[in-house]
C-alpha cells in the first residue's frame, strides 16, 4: 500500500509549480513596493492600508461578498428541491436528469454568458439583476449535482424507519433527509461561493461595466494600471476572506456531524 | 525531501530545455531564415486575406494573436513574450520608445512609406516615424440617433450633451479611463494631456456628476451593437466604429466636437526590440502598406486607412464609405490633440476612474 503513496508526487510537483509558487509571488508582491527587482525590494503594508482606508475598495469587497452569498442562497433554494426531486425518480430517469443538468456545461461558460448578454440586452433590467441572473444560471448545476449525489446515496430504509417511529413526512425530512444531505450542501456551497466571489467576466459582460467586483479590481490593477503590488494585495485580501468563510462553513458541517 | 527537490529541479530544467529547443526553428524558406512571424494586433483589425497573402508570398506561417487593450499588450511584452509586429496606439508607442522596448524600422526594407497619407506622419509620439508605421487613424466623437437626440443639442453643447438630463439613461460612456477623462477635460476646456491635479480633479467631478445624473452604461465594443440596435440613443465612439454604426443604421449621426476638440489618434505598426525575426517583420509592415492589402484592411475594419490612395478611394463616389461623416477624421483643428504618455497621470486617472464607476 505504501508504494501507492508515491503516486501523489506528480500532483505535489504540479501544485508546487502552479499553485504554491504563484501564491508566494502574490504574497511577495502584496507586501512590497513597486520595483520588482529583488535587489531594491522594500517591504511595506502600504498596499493594505490603501485598500482599507478607502471606502470605495471596501464597498467593492462587500458588494462581491453580498453577490456571492445571495447567489449561493438562491442556488440552494432552487437547487435543493430540484436535486430532491431527481433523487426520487427511477434510476434510468435519474441518469437522464443528471445528463440534462450537465448539458449546458458542455458549452464554455464564457460563450453561454455572451448568449445571455444577447438575450438580456433589450430587457431593460437593471445591471445588478442581469449579473444575478448570469451568476445563478452558471453556478446552479454545481449545487444541484452536489446535493443530488448526497441524496441519492442515502439509504431509503432510514425514511421508512422514521415513519415507523412516528414521524410524518415533514418531520422525517427535517430529522433524516436534511441532516444527511448537509455534506452535499456544504460542498455545493464551496463550489458556488468560491467562483462566485471571485468571478469577473460575468459582471463585466452582463453588468455593463458599472458593476465592479473584486475580481474586476484585481484585473484592472494587473492589466490596465499595471500596479501589480496593489493588485496582489487585493487578491490576498480576497483569499483571506475566502479562507475565513470556508472555515465557518466547515465548522458548521462538523457541528452537524457531532450531534 | 532531497529527492523531491532534485525531481523538481530536473523538471524545471526539462521545461526550460523544451522551451529552448522549440525556439530553434528550422531554417525557413525565405531569405530571413525564419519560418514563423508573430503578429500581435487588436481584435477585428485586419483584412480577411492579408495574412494568407503574406504567408503565400513569403512562405512563412503567421501566428496572429489578439489583444484588447494597449495595457494588456504592454503587460504581455513586459512578461517576456516575443512578437515580431505589434500595432499599439500613439501614447503606448511613446512609452515603449521611452522604455527602449522598440527597434527602429528598417527603411531599406520598408520602401512603401511613400504610400502613407501625409496627415498621419511625424506625430509627436514618434516625431520622424523612426519606430512606427501608421496603420489606422481617427478621432473620437459622439454617435447619436437623430430621431431621438436633437442635432442642435449635440452641436451646441458638444461633450456637455452627455450630461443633458433630457437624455438620461440613453448614453454609453466609453469604459476606459483615458477616453472618459479626455471627454471630461475637453468639455471643461482643458488639455487632455494636462498634468495639473486640480484640472484632473475637476474632470473627475465632471464624470461623477455624469454618473449620478445620467445613469450611463459603461461599455467598449458592446456599445457598437447597442447603438446599431437602438438600445441607447447616444454614445462616445471611436470614428472607425462610428463609421460602421452609421453604415448599419441610417438614423445615426456622428459629431466630433469642434469647439472643445477631441482625441486625434494613430495606431501604428512597430517592431519590439526582442523580436525573433525583425527582417521579416519589416517585410510584413511593407506588405501591409501595399494598396491591395491596405484596401482589404480598410474595407474589412472600417477605420480610416493610413494609405493615401485607399483613403481617397473609400470615400470617392462608389466607395465603401461614400458620404459617411465619420470615416475621414477632421484635421487642422487646433483643439484636437494626440495622447502623450505620462505615467503619474495615468496611474492617477486609473484609480479615479474606478471611483467614478463606484460613486
Amino acid at each position: 500500500m505504501k508504494s501507492f503513496r508515491r503516486m501523489v508526487y506528480p500532483y505535489i510537483i504540479w501544485a508546487g509549480i502552479f499553485i504554491v509558487i504563484p501564491m508566494l509571488m502574490i504574497v511577495f508582491y502584496a507586501f512590497s513596493k513597486e520595483g520588482n527587482a529583488v535587489m531594491t525590494v522594500s517591504f511595506t503594508l502600504d498596499n493594505f492600508i490603501r485598500f482599507f482606508s478607502d471606502s470605495i475598495f471596501v464597498n467593492v469587497l462587500l458588494r462581491s461578498l453580498k453577490l456571492a452569498i445571495i447567489t449561493t442562497i438562491i442556488c440552494i433554494v432552487i437547487g435543493y428541491p430540484c436535486a430532491y426531486f431527481m433523487a426520487q425518480l427511477k434510476p434510468n430517469s435519474q441518469t437522464l436528469m443528471v445528463l440534462l443538468v450537465t448539458f449546458p456545461m458542455w458549452i464554455n461558460m464564457l460563450v453561454r454568458t455572451y448568449a445571455w448578454r444577447g438575450l438580456l440586452i433589450e430587457s431593460g433590467l437593471s445591471p445588478e439583476l442581469k449579473v444575478y441572473i448570469g451568476m445563478i444560471y452558471n453556478f446552479l448545476p454545481f449545487m444541484i449535482l452536489q446535493v443530488y449525489t448526497s441524496l441519492s446515496k442515502m439509504d431509503r430504509d432510514l425514511i421508512t424507519a422514521a415513519h415507523d417511529l412516528g414521524c410524518d413526512n415533514k418531520k422525517a425530512f427535517l430529522k433524516v433527509t436534511l441532516p444527511l444531505s448537509v455534506p452535499g450542501i456544504i460542498s455545493g456551497i464551496t463550489l458556488v461561493f468560491l467562483p462566485a466571489v471571485s468571478s469577473f467576466f460575468i459582471p463585466r459582460l452582463l453588468g455593463g461595466g458599472s458593476y465592479v467586483l473584486v475580481g474586476n479590481l484585481v484585473e484592472n490593477y494587473f492589466v490596465t494600471t499595471g500596479d501589480w503590488n496593489f493588485g496582489s494585495a487585493i487578491s490576498l485580501i480576497m483569499t483571506v476572506v475566502i479562507l475565513i468563510s470556508m472555515y465557518f462553513t466547515r465548522k458548521f458541517d462538523y457541528s452537524k456531524e457531532d450531534r | 525531501m532531497k529527492k523531491f527537490i532534485s525531481l523538481l529541479l530536473t523538471l524545471a530544467m526539462a521545461l526550460t530545455l523544451g522551451a529552448c529547443s522549440s525556439d530553434d526553428a528550422d531554417a525557413g524558406n525565405n531569405e530571413y531564415g525564419c519560418d514563423v512571424l508573430n503578429v500581435y494586433n487588436w481584435g477585428v483589425y485586419i483584412g480577411e486575406d492579408v495574412i494568407n497573402n503574406f504567408q503565400d508570398e513569403f512562405n512563412v506561417k503567421v501566428n496572429y494573436s489578439l489583444f484588447e487593450s494597449n495595457e494588456a499588450m504592454y503587460t504581455k511584452i513586459l512578461g517576456g513574450s516575443h512578437y515580431d509586429v505589434l500595432v499599439p496606439s500613439d501614447y503606448m508607442i511613446e512609452r515603449m520608445i521611452e522604455e527602449d522596448l522598440l527597434q527602429p524600422i528598417d527603411k531599406n526594407i520598408v520602401t512603401n512609406l511613400d504610400n502613407l497619407y501625409d496627415g498621419v506622419l511625424n506625430k509627436p509620439y514618434d516625431p520622424d516615424n523612426t519606430y512606427s508605421v501608421p496603420y489606422f487613424w481617427g478621432n473620437v466623437g459622439i454617435v447619436y440617433d437623430k430621431t431621438i437626440v436633437s442635432e442642435d443639442d449635440v452641436v451646441s453643447q458638444e461633450w456637455e450633451v452627455l450630461r443633458n438630463e433630457k437624455y438620461k439613461g440613453q448614453i454609453y460612456m466609453y469604459d476606459s479611463e483615458r477616453d472618459s477623462f479626455m471627454v471630461a477635460l475637453k468639455a471643461l476646456g482643458y488639455s487632455m494631456n494636462t498634468e495639473n491635479e486640480d484640472e484632473i480633479n475637476e474632470a473627475y467631478e465632471w464624470l461623477v456628476e455624469l454618473d449620478q445624473k445620467m445613469e450611463p452604461a459603461y461599455a467598449t465594443d458592446e456599445a457598437i451593437d447597442g447603438l446599431i440596435f437602438g438600445e441607447k440613443a447616444m454614445g462616445v465612439m471611436y470614428s472607425g466604429d462610428a463609421a460602421y454604426i452609421l453604415s448599419e443604421n441610417e438614423n445615426m449621426a456622428f459629431y466630433a466636437p469642434e469647439k472643445s476638440g477631441t482625441n486625434y489618434w494613430n495606431d501604428a505598426m512597430v517592431i519590439p526590440s526582442n523580436a525573433d525575426c525583425p527582417g521579416l517583420a519589416n517585410e510584413f509592415i511593407n506588405f501591409v502598406l501595399e494598396y491591395d492589402q491596405s484596401y482589404d484592411n480598410a474595407a474589412t475594419v472600417g477605420y480610416a486607412s493610413s494609405n493615401a490612395e485607399v483613403l481617397a478611394d473609400m470615400t470617392a463616389a462608389g466607395g465603401d464609405f461614400e458620404g459617411n461623416d465619420a470615416y475621414i477624421p477632421r484635421e487642422q483643428n487646433d483643439k484636437d490633440e494626440v495622447f502623450r504618455n505620462n505615467e503619474p497621470v495615468r496611474e492617477m486617472i486609473s484609480e479615479l476612474w474606478i471611483k467614478v464607476k463606484n460613486s
